[in-house]
């Protein structure tokens, strides 16, 4: 069943993509079809999961490896599963009503949300580290295929492959990483691991290397850039991917591992720090936008950072917090987005200094931001409220190294979100809060947008609703939330959530923040001058247009530095290398004993002939002169056949030598008579060298070769079978003909095959040449 | 039984080569003689696979002479498996070239020369003899000479001068090492060889293990010898460059995998000086990818990073190292070949290869984004297709030999061949539609390609997402196949009884 | 098998790079003709002592000459033969087509070696436009389009 709950979306959305254009915009609907009944599905079996009895399913795949589709459904993934399901069916019904009817490829979209649906249901079930890691890599490719959906947009494209390559680079580093772990425990089933941890130097590198995946996944500081580039994607793919659900896997990740690794080498301080610098960041840089996708994209980010540390820091309270603070950002951020959404689509514009006015009917989507604001910013009676209390609670009462420190900027980084809420919700609703850069004319402000349809806002308003649902009756939650966190940490104590625990420094916290950010808010202006002054941290953009231009130079200058063009440099590298590689291993071998000087007199003769004919052929400038040297080297050849005992070698030599010859001649009747000299890469200088070290070579390695051999030929069986099995007496015709008549066979083919490839070119040659006039082939 | 079944895979594509060539004025009649022919040969490398895998190496000796007397074909489960991937290329792609306008159609050297390419190859696969292996070589070698000139344009004609001469020097190499190996051990037999090598003084086995490695690392195209390849493969004609791309360069990680554990000895293993060479073929091979703005080209580069990860498998000389080889060694064979097919659709269809001329792809010919996504990110190592399983068992192997430099490398690279595909996806598939030329014909105009262009492509990316599907008992082939090579105690008995 | 013939064979060799190591194709050409001389010099010099034609009947007392690397060389020689005529048509082909018998560089490669910039890059030239509208967004001046259409 576990395995039907991830492949039905990913069923239905397959078979969108392939043949749902037919359906246009109410593809959505038949989309939404599928995550609800994964939610439907996943309500039935919660009994069963929150009475600590997991849902599992398995699928060999290679076993080999250790590589299955190995699934569990505990309470923490019990809960991802809701989110995803349930704030994904929302999603596919809001865009239902977000485009219009006419455009192009929307049911590549909703397949594509559906594909994407799928493989975050595998990664939040994942009883295994690599089928973690499949779903991971199926969620980078989605997404880079989601925010390029508008392909015809460069921007689109580009911001679409920054988030691939950045969540790619994470993602080989993390395989790397799991398997490095995944040997050294000799498993790499997540409970297995929980149950006997490995540990040891590689097990800690291992560590780091996920850690970057994760990082990368969930937008931490250094890796933040790609999310808000990825607010390129329409509103419906920002609000569910990159808020809700994939920029978590870093985060379910880190959850995960947190409580098994937490102590070991460099995880905790790595996590806190990199969680903290991500949640300041982040918001800082929140309040310096304009546009509200953006604005939301940072605090995303800063939220991610939250998240990171709560989860990271490996003990149980901050975990159990971790776990409210998911749920509550889930619901908030989904909702906060969908407005935007909204409010985008009906006054086509996202920037905070035109908009504010507004007709009536839009008391629904203004109720349902601003509650999801709050919830936000950390106000009561709503859940987000009850998070941060949690988080408050864990750091001041756990007992890590540093804690101090992460609870100061946990209470910094929460009064820049309640900054940056106010900063949204006043951008978006209050007319004339921002008007630098604007004429004072009353054209600059754009008319009030007409009210949308209640059946567009609906699914933000669902999602305030149980937002304060949530936070007024907290006992709805709290198994849930209570078994999750269990699950995830078993060491801890039971989690009652209720809205009020007492006046207690948790509380006073919250005060003090509110109280912070609100002065933040009033001081807005004098903030705004001090960012001006400030340098700009949008380095990140700019180091990965770096990144990509410094690539791309590398791999000109890299390539023009080997990759020449000139034959002759590729021929003597070849050569080179054939030289000296072997000639380096042949200098250890024994030293040959010297054959003698000549086997007989008519050595001398043949030694003549080749080396003079040789020597002419190169030195010679005459073009046919040349080609008769090598003739006669040929000849010399024949020579040294005959000489050696081998007649039938030198009769071919002579024939083919001669034949080739004649060809060689004929073929060269219209070129200049003499050699020009040309200017070559490849200097004299080296061309000596090579042509040295490959005679050096031949000759010392024929010598060695000759001198260490201890076995007898196979040719002494040759001679004695030849005339009994052979039927022949000469023995080199009996091996051509049938001992090695096989070789012969492909002999003839290449002969036949080279005849079909010279009358081809030949036919080519005499068509052109009848078809132009005679100075052509000059 | 396996006498006749052995040389099949050789005989049935040289006869049918022959009789392509009579045919020469009848292109229907020499579609069907190709066909026929290498469908049957499909049928034999199945035959020959399983049979390897259920009884262990079998030989055939040709004429009736025993080794190591005579010629010897040997089938051992590598074999088998390579046999069996080949087939099928060699197949889709001779149905591809009978739907695209031009070669195919205007030369009727064409069949019969590819028919003595395909033999050529299978040959290079069964052969159990060193000196045959270069005349399979030459068979191959001399057709894909043919092959890659056969329109006589001027670039054909310039490019395909490079590809000769560098391949007449690697043969030349060839042969004078098979001389320098007869002078020494008496043999050319590759199993007689295996013994008598042993006999021969430390340092002239080591230098004879390295120059069969440089001698056949030309052939595959690896880090300092493979400069010729992306200068001649590209300017071929699609079908044909789809087959070299997929199956040429292979042969020679075949004959590095053979020669490197059947003839020498493993304390004569020049393992660092491979690690080495497979990190820069990777690095180099990408970033050459990387830098050029042509489809054709871009692949071509790949193909060279690519071997960099087979050579690393091979370096590792352990059954996981050698298993992980060898099923990237399938899985390259299928996809290389499906990808630089898609690059001749895309050719057709938009009239050029260059990134910068065309665009738009995926919006005007739906069918044929996808016949390039599902390999490409395949090819990347993305899961769950099959090229995620190869690029898991190189680094399960590396890591587990702490290789890690090499492994490192290896991951690194991965990232920029991602990077070097999603170039291709975005400059030719996304964007605004622009084409240079349209195709003539209606299919085309509306698809993208013709029928058999299409329907070839499609089964080769079917055959791709079978073999993630059974990467499972394909991955445990592959084991069996490397512990059979670690130890050649079967091969070398099942030739010299 | 001797000093001398050993010295040749390296000999050809040497002579056969040195002229492989230039442009001009029929100078390629004889040099590759020099190397295939060089390997089936190789070939023969590695059977050993010199010895008398193996024709069984013939031989008598004396020792006979190595059969096995001559079947191996006329094969090569043959071989070599066939394609080495497929490289002269080859070669008139390209003479009739350019003229000369320059091998020239490869264009593609010499172009990508040249090149300063990335200016040629469609997803660097993205890359670029992205980074400045993202840059104008955060400016305080201008109220920038957004970055999507919304319909």
């Amino acid at each position: 069943m576990l395995i039907a709950l991830v492949m039905a979306p990913l069923a239905l959305g397959l078979a969108l993509l392939a043949g749902g254009r037919a359906l246009g915009r109410r593809s959505f609907a038949v989309a939404a079809v599928a995550p609800f009944a994964v939610l439907v599905a996943a309500a039935a079996s919660a009994g069963r999961v929150l009475d600590e009895r997991p849902l599992t399913a398995s699928l060999g795949w290679v076993p080999a490896l250790d590589l299955s589709i190995d699934l569990r459904l505990d309470g923490f993934s019990l809960l991802f599963v809701l989110l995803v399901a349930g704030i994904g069916t929302l999603v596919q019904l809001y865009a239902g009503r977000y485009f219009g009817a006419e455009r192009e490829g929307l049911h590549r979209l909703a397949g594509l949300l559906l594909v994407f649906t799928a493989a975050m249901l595998g990664l939040v079930s994942a009883a295994s580290l690599l089928t973690l890691f499949v779903a991971w890599e199926l969620t980078s490719i989605t997404s880079y295929l989601l925010i390029g959906w508008t392909d015809g947009d460069p921007k689109a494209r580009a911001s679409a492959l920054q988030a691939l390559l950045t969540t790619g680079l994470g993602g080989l580093a993390m395989l790397g990483g799991f398997v490095l772990i995944g040997q050294a425990a000799g498993t790499y089933d997540l409970a297995a691991l929980a149950a006997h941890p490995p540990t040891g130097t590689v097990v800690e590198v291992g560590l780091l290397l996920v850690l970057v995946g994760a990082f990368t996944k969930s937008a931490q500081f250094p890796f933040s850039a790609w999310l808000p580039g990825a607010m390129v994607a329409p509103t419906p793919v920002s609000a569910f991917l990159h808020s809700a659900t994939m920029v978590k896997a870093g985060v379910y990740l880190i959850a995960r591992l947190a409580p098994i690794f937490a102590e070991q080498g460099a995880w905790r301080p790595v996590v806190l720090a990199v969680g903290s610098l991500t949640m300041l960041t982040g918001g800082w840089r929140a309040l310096r936008q304009y546009d509200l996708k953006r604005i939301l994209a940072y605090g995303t980010v800063s939220q991610l950072g939250f998240l990171v540390v709560l989860f990271g820091a490996g003990f149980p309270e901050a975990t159990a917090a971790g776990v409210v603070v998911l749920l509550a950002h889930a619901l908030f951020k989904a909702g906060l987005f969908l407005v935007v959404g909204v409010v985008d689509h009906q006054a086509h514009t996202r920037d905070i200094r035109r908009l504010g006015r507004y007709g009536p009917g839009w008391a629904g989507p203004m109720a349902a931001a601003v509650i999801c604001g709050a919830s936000m910013a950390g106000l009561p009676p709503l859940i987000g409220f009850l998070g941060k209390e949690s988080a408050y609670d864990a750091f001041l009462h756990g007992d890590i190294a540093g804690g101090g420190v992460v609870l100061a900027v946990l209470v910094g980084g929460s009064v820049l979100t309640f900054a940056y809420t106010a900063r949204l919700l006043a951008g978006a609703f209050r007319p004339g809060v921002w008007t630098e850069g604007i004429a004072e004319d009353a054209e600059a402000a754009i008319d009030p947008p007409p009210a949308p349809r209640w059946s567009f806002w609906a699914p933000a308003g669902l999602l305030a609703t149980l937002t304060v649902l949530l936070g007024l009756v907290p006992g709805l939650a709290s198994k849930l939330v209570d078994v999750a966190a269990h699950d995830l940490d078993p060491s801890g104590e039971h989690v009652h959530l209720a809205l009020w625990h007492g006046l207690n420094p948790a509380l006073a916290l919250s005060a003090l923040t509110v109280g912070l950010g609100v002065l933040l808010v009033v001081g807005g202006a004098v903030l705004a001058r001090l960012q001006q002054r400030l340098p700009d941290t949008a380095w990140g953009e700019q180091a990965f247009l770096g990144a990509m231009r410094g690539l791309n130079r590398l791999a000109d200058r890299s390539t023009g530095l080997f990759q020449s063009g000139s034959l002759p440099v590729y021929i003597g590298v070849i050569l080179l290398t054939a030289v000296v590689v072997p000639g380096w291993a042949l200098l250890q071998a024994p030293m040959p004993d010297l054959p003698p000087l000549v086997s007989g007199p008519g050595d001398w003769a043949a030694a003549a002939l080749l080396v003079g004919g040789g020597i002419a052929a190169v030195v010679v400038k005459h073009r046919m002169a040349a080609v008769l040297c090598l003739g006669a080297v040929g000849y010399g050849m024949a020579l040294v056949f005959a000489l050696q005992g081998a007649p039938d070698l030198a009769l071919t030599q002579v024939c083919v030598d001669t034949i080739g010859a004649v060809v060689f001649v004929l073929v060269l009747r219209h070129l200049p008579t003499w050699f020009a000299d040309v200017p070559s890469r490849v200097s004299q200088a080296s061309r000596l060298a090579v042509s040295a070290a490959v005679g050096v070579f031949v000759f010392a390695f024929i010598l060695v070769a000759v001198g260490v051999r201890v076995d007898p030929t196979i040719s002494t069986e040759f001679i004695a079978r030849a005339y009994e099995e052979g039927g022949g007496r000469n023995v080199v015709n009996v091996v051509l003909v049938d001992i090695r008549g096989f070789d012969t066979m492909g002999e003839i083919t290449v002969l036949a095959v080279a005849a079909m490839g010279v009358y081809a070119l030949a036919r080519l040659s005499r068509r052109d040449r009848r078809a132009s006039t005679p100075g052509a082939s000059r | 039984m396996m006498r006749v079944l052995l040389p099949l895979p050789v005989v049935l594509p040289l006869f049918a080569a022959g009789c392509s060539m009579a045919a020469a004025r009848r292109r229907w009649l020499q579609r069907l003689i190709g066909i026929a022919a290498l469908s049957a040969c499909v049928a034999a490398a199945v035959a020959i696979l399983l049979h390897a895998d259920r009884e262990g190496p079998a030989a055939a000796f040709m004429g009736g002479w025993d080794a190591p007397v005579g010629i010897s074909l040997v089938a051992d489960r590598l074999t088998g498996l390579m046999l069996v991937v080949a087939a099928p290329v060699l197949l889709a792609v001779l149905v591809f070239a009978t739907g695209q306008p031009g070669t195919e159609k205007e030369q009727p050297a064409f069949h019969p020369v590819y028919l003595v390419l395909a033999a050529g190859i299978n040959l290079s696969f069964l052969t159990g003899d060193l000196f045959n292996l270069f005349v399979a070589f030459e068979m191959m070698l001399t057709a894909s000479y043919v092959l890659i000139t056969i329109g006589g344009r001027r670039d054909q004609v310039r490019t395909g001068m490079t590809y000769v001469v560098i391949n007449l020097i690697a043969s030349t190499l060839l042969v004078a090492t098979i001389g320098l190996l007869y002078a020494a051990t008496g043999t050319v037999n590759m199993a007689d060889l295996a013994g008598r090598i042993g006999h021969l003084p430390g340092g002239v086995r080591v230098a004879f293990a390295l120059l069969l490695f440089v001698v056949f690392g030309i052939k595959a195209a690896v880090f300092p010898l493979f400069f010729w390849l992306p200068d001649s493969y590209p300017s071929a004609p699609t079908a044909v460059t789809a087959v070299f791309a997929g199956l040429l360069t292979k042969v020679g990680v075949y004959c590095l995998i053979r020669t490197q554990t059947l003839m020498v000895a493993p304390g004569d293993r020049p393992i660092g000086f491979m690690l080495a060479i497979a990190a820069l073929t990777m690095v180099v091979g990408v970033l050459g990818a990387i830098a050029q703005n042509d489809i054709k080209r871009i692949l071509s580069f790949h193909i060279v990073s690519q071997i960099g990860y087979m050579v690393l498998g091979i370096a590792l000389f352990s059954v996981a190292g050698l298993a992980a080889a060898m099923l990237y060694l399938v899985n390259q064979i299928v996809l290389k070949s499906t990808l630089l097919l898609t690059a001749g659709i895309v050719d057709h269809a938009a009239g050029s290869s260059r990134l910068a001329e065309v665009g738009g792809l995926a919006r005007r010919h739906p069918i044929v984004g996808w016949l390039f996504l599902l390999p490409a990110l395949s090819l990347a190592g993305i899961p769950p297709l099959s090229g995620f399983v190869a690029k898991l068992s190189v680094i399960d192997a590396g890591f587990a030999d702490h290789a890690w430099i090499a492994v490192g490398v290896a991951i690194a690279v991965s990232i920029l061949t991602l990077y070097s595909m999603t170039k291709i996806w975005g400059g030719a598939f996304w964007g605004e539609v622009e084409v240079v030329a349209e195709p003539s014909d209606a299919m085309s105009r509306r698809y993208g390609a013709t029928a058999p262009m299409l329907a070839s492509t499609a089964a080769l990316v079917v055959l791709s997402l079978a073999l993630a599907v059974f990467a499972g008992p394909l991955l445990e082939l592959c084991q069996r196949a490397a512990a059979d090579l670690l130890s050649p105690t079967a091969y070398i008995s099942a030739v010299l009884p | 098998m001797s000093l001398v013939l050993a010295l040749c064979t390296a000999l050809l060799f040497s002579l056969g790079t040195w002229l492989l190591l230039q442009r001009r194709l029929t100078r390629i050409i004889i040099g590759l003709g020099l190397i295939g001389h060089g390997a089936n010099l190789l070939l023969l010099l590695s059977g050993g002592r010199r010895g008398v034609a193996p024709f069984i009947g013939q031989i008598g007392e004396r020792t006979p000459a190595d059969p096995m690397p001559q079947a191996l060389a006329l094969t090569a020689i043959v071989i070599a033969f066939g394609v080495t005529a497929f490289l002269l048509a080859l070669a008139y082909r390209s003479w009739q087509l350019t003229g000369d018998d320059l091998v020239e560089d490869d264009l593609e490669d010499r172009r990508i070696a040249a090149t300063r910039s990335t200016a040629s890059d469609e997803e660097v030239a993205d890359q670029r436009e992205l980074s400045a509208a993202e840059a104008a967004l955060e400016s305080s001046t201008g109220g920038a389009a957004p970055l999507e259409e919304a319909e």
